[in-house]
């Protein structure tokens, strides 16, 4: 079957991360996804690395961009657009306005992540689309929203961490705050993106009426303080920095180990002997560390009565060791670490995909799956630039061979490789 | 009960909420912030724990003031950010009466949603085939840490573990040190989130066949799901994936720098050679825009630390937001890193309304965050604040269910529900 939104078509003019994550979990789940891309350039993202063919080439200067096609085998771009088909059309000229417009008429949703001007200045503004299609969802998310005074500001990642208020409590109180390795303000926005545009899709599909969503990242980050935040909000207390330890906790966090590093959850008080036992030290069956605000006094103490058997044992023992006894224990998992995971080969999570130019690579399937009699989810690899400009042209449009042929002529749209 | 306003996407339906903590509140939150009628259902005996303790120390959790007062578990901050536009009820479904409030609430719910330890609603007789027996078409969220399936299904987890067993933590920390944890319990937004999305498209679909279904969610999973670039890179490049701290593999110079005052933060990052450039200007300093060693971002990335060291001794001396007002000027990304009291008086938040001011009878009016997003057709609000233990009991069991005062009397009685913890279980 082909997934829990068959038939829900989706215009995606979304690029780099959060966009494409939406996107990617509108497309997993069935709906017909059609990633709009510029005929040469392509999605930004596919220019960065690393690449399946091992070339790490770093676009550098715009003239490189403009120089060659885009690589098709990044990891970033083949994991963020699985099962969307790629239109490669250029929406600077009118004719290819013009194609997007009669798209923007059929389509049930819309999704993109221009900075607040882009749309506006492609003359494809929410009150001009929404004239052609009243019923569209248009999910724009954006850095920090469509309105304020901070629109138009320019930000990576790790600018919207920082303004999120996500990365003051990440790091060492010593050291300077720190972002996490992986984008996951981008990330988080685009799945929060997700489901607002599910809900208006379902009060288009009831009531007739459309809606812009207007999402933005730095404020996503902000809604996901809980802790930090209300500790300030409610006692006027700031929630600062701890590294490793748990907020106001002991024997809570990240610990080094013989093969790695484990994570060690000293909870709830009366499961503390658990951990003493475990660690095979009668000194932590201290009374001094029975209670948690006797571990935080402690903390210290705690720790070097911990690191011994810590030292000489592996990740996966102690995890669950400390599982086995009914402790939340967990353990650093590296890549390696993921793609060997028992529990996850045993759940059949992971699919592999064979891409024309990637090859054969393993990637992480469906975030939530529904009972196995409902077929909620499609796994296709991603689309090769403008592999789809055809078949999406006569599917959506009915345009002939010819239309197509003219358009091409024209520098408008590229029918790609591949399928 | 209040009907919620009409223009709201999700008035239709019912979500019967056994969730505790975050994860699956989470998901419950983003539902009432779009209007659905959430039904939090706790037990007096074991509440939950993101209330905090019984009897809490001073200090510990987010108290007004830091006072927990006569009842701790209806003032803790934690808790009071994630439950607004929700009602509380208490329930004891160890006894045979709760047994038959619960179901009769069960029959009348659209969803059921739990994430409990793997097994917990099983034991006390609640099978996904046993609640259809209830209704036919019930959708069932189950959202233990590693799913109703597999070697680990009973294995317990948290947000925190959640980020090391995804590789997030693997990824995470200052450059040629060990892995960090992240401020927060960052699994669990992940995958309320996440259930939250695809709770929606089970229910769309509910609706055009009829159709309820069994969701299972392993919180692992859905924190896996974002790690994906990073294990394609690994079986690409056959390297784990190096610490970067605030740095990128992609663009240079990325990091954060020293302002003026004690630990305040500008970020910087430029993403291209044009913000480079701009960002050498707005430094004025002679010689560095044709620095051999900062021609391109594989020489700025090679040199990383002198260049960090350059701009450190310029921002250093500059306050964090005018630092930021004068490279945002010239179109350098870059950011102040905010703090608390930051956050509240932000002028860009308080524009958009980012934090709102609830009125929490045991609180009095603090400042929470509100609905992540704006729905120019549909744009919802926040309707009241969390409820207190048990809030909602009468109007619930009486609106919803029909129940008479002497028999909420009498269920109150035998201590099936009530307002009044008589334990807690707290992490």
């Amino acid at each position: 079957m082909p997934g829990l939104l068959e038939g829900v078509k989706v215009l995606d003019l979304t690029h780099y991360i959060a966009g494409p994550y939406c996107t990617k979990l509108l497309s997993g789940l069935g709906a017909d996804v059609v990633k709009v891309e510029h005929p040469t350039r392509g999605d930004g993202i596919r220019w960065l690395g690393p690449f399946a063919s091992g070339n790490s080439e770093i676009p550098s200067s715009p003239s490189f961009v403009k120089t060659k096609m885009p690589p098709e085998d990044g990891a970033w771009f083949l994991y963020l657009n699985t099962a969307k088909q790629s239109l490669a059309l250029d929406l600077q000229s009118p004719e290819g306005k013009r194609v997007l417009l009669d798209m923007a008429a059929k389509a049930d949703i819309l999704v993109e992540n221009f900075a607040p001007s882009g749309m506006d200045n492609l003359g494809l503004s929410y009150p001009e689309i929404r004239e052609i299609n009243p019923a569209l969802v248009m999910t724009s998310i954006s850095n920090f929203g469509q309105t304020g005074p901070y629109r138009d500001w320019k930000a990576s990642e790790l600018n919207l961490y920082a303004l999120g208020g996500l990365m003051n409590i990440t790091g060492e109180p010593e050291q300077e705050p720190l972002k996490e390795g992986m984008p996951l303000a981008q990330l988080g926005a685009g799945q929060n993106a997700f489901a607002a545009t599910m809900a208006a899709l379902m009060y288009a599909e009831e009531t007739g009426e459309g809606q812009q969503i207007d999402l933005s990242i730095a404020e996503y980050a902000t809604n996901i303080l809980e802790n930090a935040l209300m500790q300030y909000s409610y006692s006027g207390q700031e929630y600062n920095r701890v590294g490793n330890r748990g907020y106001g906790r002991a024997a809570w966090g990240i610990y080094p180990c013989q093969d790695g590093h484990v994570g060690i959850i000293a909870g709830p008080d009366h499961r503390w002997p658990e951990v003493a036992r475990i660690m095979n030290r009668e000194e932590l069956s201290d009374p001094r560390f029975v209670s948690r605000s006797g571990r935080l006094e402690n903390a210290d103490e705690v720790d070097a009565y911990m690191l011994p058997f810590l030292i000489e044992n592996n990740k996966l023992d102690i995890f669950k060791s400390g599982q086995e006894s009914g402790l939340g224990f967990s353990f650093v998992a590296t890549m390696k670490d993921i793609l060997e995971m028992e529990q996850l080969l045993d759940r059949d999570y992971f699919v592999e995909l064979n891409h024309p130019v990637a090859g054969n690579l393993t990637y992480p399937g469906a975030p939530i799956m529904p009972e196995e009699s409902v077929d909620a989810w499609v796994f296709k690899r991603a689309p090769m630039l403008g592999e789809h400009t055809k078949s999406v042209l006569d599917s959506w449009l009915g345009y002939s061979d010819k239309q197509v042929s003219e358009l091409v002529e024209q520098c408008v749209l590229i029918q790609g490789q591949g399928g | 009960m209040k009907k919620p306003p009409d223009n709201t996407p999700l008035k239709n339906y019912r979500v019967l909420d056994l969730s505790r903590i975050w994860a699956g509140p989470y998901c419950t939150k983003l539902f009432a912030d779009m209007g659905a009628e959430i039904i939090k259902m706790e037990s007096l005996s074991v509440y939950d724990s993101h209330r905090g303790p019984g009897s809490p120390a001073r200090g510990i959790a987010a108290y007004p003031d830091g006072e927990p007062g006569d009842e701790p578990w209806n003032r803790n901050g934690w808790f009071n950010c994630l439950h607004m536009s929700k009602y509380g009820v208490t329930l004891e479904l160890t006894k045979n009466e709760g047994r038959r409030v619960f179901e009769r609430l069960v029959s009348i719910s659209d969803v059921v949603i739990e994430n409990f330890r793997q097994g917990s609603l099983e034991r006390l007789g609640y099978t996904y085939e046993e609640l259809r027996k209830h209704r036919p078409d019930l959708i069932y969220v189950s959202m233990p840490a590693f799913g109703n399936t597999g070697p680990w299904k009973s294995y317990l987890g948290y947000g925190i573990g959640q980020e090391q067993l995804s590789g997030m933590a693997h990824m995470t920390g200052y450059r040629g040190e060990g892995p960090m944890k992240s401020g927060i319990n960052h699994g669990d937004p992940i995958t309320g989130s996440h259930a939250a999305g695809v709770l929606l498209a089970a229910l769309r679909y509910r609706r055009k066949t009829g159709k309820g279904m069994f969701i299972d969610v392993s919180q692992q999973e859905s924190s896996v799901a974002l790690m994906g670039p990073e294990v394609l890179a690994y079986q690409m490049t056959g390297q784990e994936p190096e610490r970067q701290g605030n740095r990128s593999g992609w663009y240079a110079p990325a990091n954060s720098y020293p302002c003026v005052g004690d630990d305040r933060w500008v970020t910087i990052a430029a993403t291209n050679e044009e913000q480079w450039q701009s960002l050498t200007e707005i430094m004025g300093i002679p010689g560095l825009s044709d620095d051999a060693r900062f021609a391109t971002v594989e020489q700025r990335r090679a040199n990383h630390d002198e260049l960090d060291e350059i701009i450190s001794k310029w921002t250093i001396s500059q306050e964090v937001y005018s630092v930021t007002q004068k490279l945002q000027k010239v179109g350098v990304p870059s950011g102040p890193v905010l703090r608390g009291p930051d956050l509240l008086k932000d002028p860009h938040y308080q524009d958009r309304g980012t934090f709102v001011t609830v009125d929490h009878p045991l609180v009095g009016p603090k400042q929470y965050p509100g609905i992540p997003w704006r729905m120019s057709a549909t744009p919802g609000q926040v309707r009241w604040p969390s409820p207190t233990l048990g809030q909602h009991n009468s109007e619930v069991y009486s609106e919803l269910l029909g129940l008479t005062g002497i028999e909420i009397e009498k269920l109150d009685e035998a201590g099936i529900i009530g307002t009044k913890p008589t334990g807690s279980r707290i992490i």
